[in-house]
């Protein structure tokens, strides 16, 4: 549906994008996760037409997507990362305007407020200001005035900053629905659980390289470790954690040592050894590798440190 | 104690870190002392207005009102013209016709007319006869060029007096006769105060004489006798000067506005109106950036709208907005003050349209060039506060110095003081107001192009 070839973009000496490609098929609820400032926005941007990129071309259903194009984007909806709203006027007028941009007029466009509203639980707040809503309000009417004029394909540009966690479930729930309707999705976020959560295909984009592409399976077959073991940073596991730095990656960060053994290594060689150290087995837990372990292992630095 | 103290120390760090701040409170005031300085000759050994255009028509074949020409003309207060430009660019010399036509055509150069009659010193009575025609359209400058060409007037007084005296002595007792009594009248003068008896007399005849003394600002003619240092000389101007109102007939007449219901009001209104629709439209224009930092030309432009859209919609918006407060301010100006408003309805919505097309794109601008509402904000005060000054609002441009008066004709507070003057004061015509419309279009069309560059160089949409 959406291809991207050796896409580029520069703000000065500054390299956004770099030499980007991605194809991404309709029905798809692709996550693009990397840290601020990774080049998520920019990305979002040349997609939404509101910048052109330097080299490279887009393509929307086999057609070139530019910035001038403006037919091209009846078939976009973009969530901005803000609260891209006017706070003075109630849901209601938001919508309409929005609505109205797209060529929506009379009782269908009020029909399809109706069905936004009723979706994201403000029909009884359609007629206040969108600046007495709460923030999570705000956000899930963000939401669907990109919804509106049923695009084929959704831009969300992290649009669960600074919300509840109820209310990010939420928007997750809504948008697992419309995906499951048959919506293409572009979720951009630096929340690994989201991604993770979301997201039938993974990009990992960090300073305007994409280092890694595939589904979650996928993503995490490229560790060179399968499972991570966790246990408290403390006196009484100093002598392991000394012993076992030989045997694989030892990270620690937030009083938890994280092991990850090398890919020959036995579990059972490694509870035959804290056992022989007085450890108990209740003090480890074993867990999946993360995509924070992967971006760590593809970028050198981990997610939130970037 | 140390609390407030860092507090305190904290404001002044978040004043020094808002340029547009700073900018208002150091740089607009600087900016404005300045010119007000030059407005008003602050400092200057030659102070006081220059140049204001008076036109002066010379009807009288009289030599002396030759001399009052030419004394006008040494006036640095006026500008006089006494010639009348052909469209072949020939000249010749102004006609009282001349004058109110291109005073009814409000030509900014023929506000004020001194027309110099032929009977201007008649041989039927004494005393002198002098007429001014005015387009009162700014209150201050006509007080200005009134106070001006009445002192120019009367300090030439007695040496035309003198003539009209000669003139009805030699009505009345005949030519010899006349000379005779000059002849005598000399000789006794030089006998009881010196000086040469035929030089006295040729001083008689041309009338520099008789009421010299009454002025004592002036210097007595050599070969005459030096007026007394007066204590009192002061009260000696005065009485000088009411005996001179009562002698010289001054007949003023209103060319243009003289059927205007409430001129006070019709005068100022103009200038105000612009002022309040400037600091409107510029805090609009402030809403661009709010737009902006929310993250709306984000979802706009990922719709299918348009860079060249959005700024055309605000344009047209500021156009609406200016409209609507500018009828408003004049509507109020008609329910409270009298201003007639409705005679005039079609041609003034019309000078409001351009009026606040160029007052929006003025705003346009001001987001155009600034980094950030703040910086636009403060940009706007002090470009408004410049632009009303140099244009008008406050004071009238005339008594401003003559390259301030070149400077305010860049302003659009200026030709929208003109527009609205043209039709609530002069009661112009569509076809008179076209050139004021035509240039309101170009500053709106200039700016416009200036801005839309500006925007699509700037990062407003980014």
């Amino acid at each position: 549906m959406l291809t991207l070839s050796s896409v580029t973009k520069r703000y000065g000496s500054l390299t956004a994008l770099d030499d980007v490609s991605l194809n991404i098929a309709r029905g798809e609820f692709f996550g693009l996760l990397g840290p601020n400032g990774a080049g998520k926005s920019t990305l979002m941007s040349l997609i939404s037409g509101l910048r052109a990129p330097d080299a490279g071309t887009l393509n929307l259903d086999g057609q070139p997507l530019t910035a001038a194009d403006t037919n091209a984007r009846m078939s976009l909806g973009l969530v901005p990362q803000h609260i891209a709203l006017y706070s003075e006027l109630s849901a209601e007028q938001n919508l309409r305007i929005f609505g109205s941009l797209y060529g929506l007029r009379g009782s269908d466009l009020s029909d399809r407020i109706d069905a936004a509203l009723n979706a994201v639980q403000l029909t009884d707040r359609r007629k206040d200001a969108v600046k007495t809503y709460s923030g999570g309000m705000q956000r899930r009417l963000n939401l669907v005035a990109a919804l509106l004029h049923r695009p084929k394909l959704l831009l969300c540009d992290e649009p669960t900053v600074g919300i509840d966690p109820q209310s990010r479930n939420a928007i997750f729930e809504y948008l697992e629905g419309l995906n499951r309707d048959g919506l293409t999705i572009i979720y951009s976020t630096h929340y690994m659980e989201e991604a993770t959560r979301l997201c039938s295909r993974i990009g990992i984009i960090d300073h305007g390289k994409l280092h890694a592409l595939g589904t979650l399976d996928e993503l995490l077959a490229q560790l060179p470790f399968e499972e991570e073991i966790r246990f408290p940073a403390n006196p009484e596991t100093a002598p392991l954690a000394e012993q076992l730095a030989a045997q694989g990656e030892l990270q620690t960060r937030e009083d938890i040592h994280r092991f990850r053994p090398h890919p020959k290594s036995k579990l059972s060689d490694f509870y035959t050894f804290t056992e022989s150290l007085g450890l108990p087995a209740r003090l480890f837990t074993r867990q999946r590798p993360t995509l924070e372990a992967l971006f760590l292992h593809l970028t050198g630095r981990s997610i939130r440190d970037a | 104690m140390s609390i407030i103290l860092i507090l305190c120390r904290k404001d002044f760090a978040n004043f020094f870190r808002n340029k547009a701040a700073v900018s208002l409170t150091f740089i607009v005031p600087f900016a404005l002392i300045y010119l007000f300085g030059q407005i008003f000759g602050v400092n200057s050994s030659d102070s006081g207005p220059r140049g204001i255009p008076l036109a002066v028509v010379n009807a009288s074949a009289n030599p002396a009102a030759a001399k009052l020409v030419d004394a006008l003309k040494t006036e640095k207060s006026f500008h006089v013209l006494t010639q009348y430009v052909n469209p072949d660019q020939s000249t010749r010399p102004l006609t009282e016709a001349d004058a109110r036509a291109l005073m009814q055509a409000t030509d900014p150069d023929f506000r004020f007319t001194l027309i110099i009659p032929t009977d201007l010193i008649s041989d039927d009575s004494f005393g002198l006869h002098l007429k001014i025609l005015s387009n009162p359209r700014n209150d201050i400058e006509t007080q200005t060029v009134y106070g001006i060409l009445q002192k120019a007037i009367f300090s030439n007084v007695p040496a035309l007096l003198g003539q009209s005296l000669q003139s009805s002595a030699r009505k009345y007792l005949g030519a010899s006769g006349a000379k005779q009594f000059n002849r005598r009248i000399a000789t006794a003068v030089a006998a009881s105060f010196g000086g040469d008896p035929k030089e006295i007399e040729h001083h008689i005849e041309s009338g520099g004489i008789p009421l010299r003394r009454l002025n004592t600002n002036d210097p007595a003619p050599s070969g005459t006798a030096t007026p007394v240092a007066n204590p009192n000389s002061k009260i000696e101007t005065q009485k000088s000067a009411d005996i001179f109102s009562k002698i010289v007939q001054i007949d003023n007449e209103q060319v243009v506005g003289a059927k205007v219901k409430s001129p006070a009001a019709t005068r100022i209104v103009g200038g105000w109106a612009i002022q309040f629709l400037l600091f409107a439209l510029a805090a609009s224009a402030t809403a661009l950036f709010r737009e902006r930092d929310a993250g709306i030309f984000q979802r706009l432009l990922a719709a299918p709208v348009t860079r060249a859209q959005i700024l055309w919609s605000k344009f047209l918006y500021g156009i609406s907005i200016g409209l609507t407060q500018l009828m408003v301010l004049f509507f109020a100006g008609h329910i409270l003050f009298g201003i007639e408003v409705l005679p005039h309805l079609p041609l003034l919505i019309l000078v409001c349209i351009f009026a606040a097309a160029s007052c929006t794109s003025f705003g346009m601008l001001l987001a155009a060039i600034s980094p950030n509402a703040e910086a636009a904000s403060g940009l706007a005060t002090f470009l408004i506060l410049l632009m009303s000054s140099l244009g008008g609002a406050w004071f009238p441009v005339s008594i401003m110095p003559e390259f301030i008066q070149q400077l305010s004709k860049l302003t659009l507070v200026y030709w929208s003081m003109e527009g609205f003057t043209s039709v609530l004061w002069a009661g112009h015509s569509f076809m008179q107001i076209l050139p004021i419309l035509g240039i309101l279009g170009g500053i709106t069309a200039g700016v416009m192009a200036l801005s839309i560059w500006r925007f699509n160089r700037g990062r407003l949409f980014e």
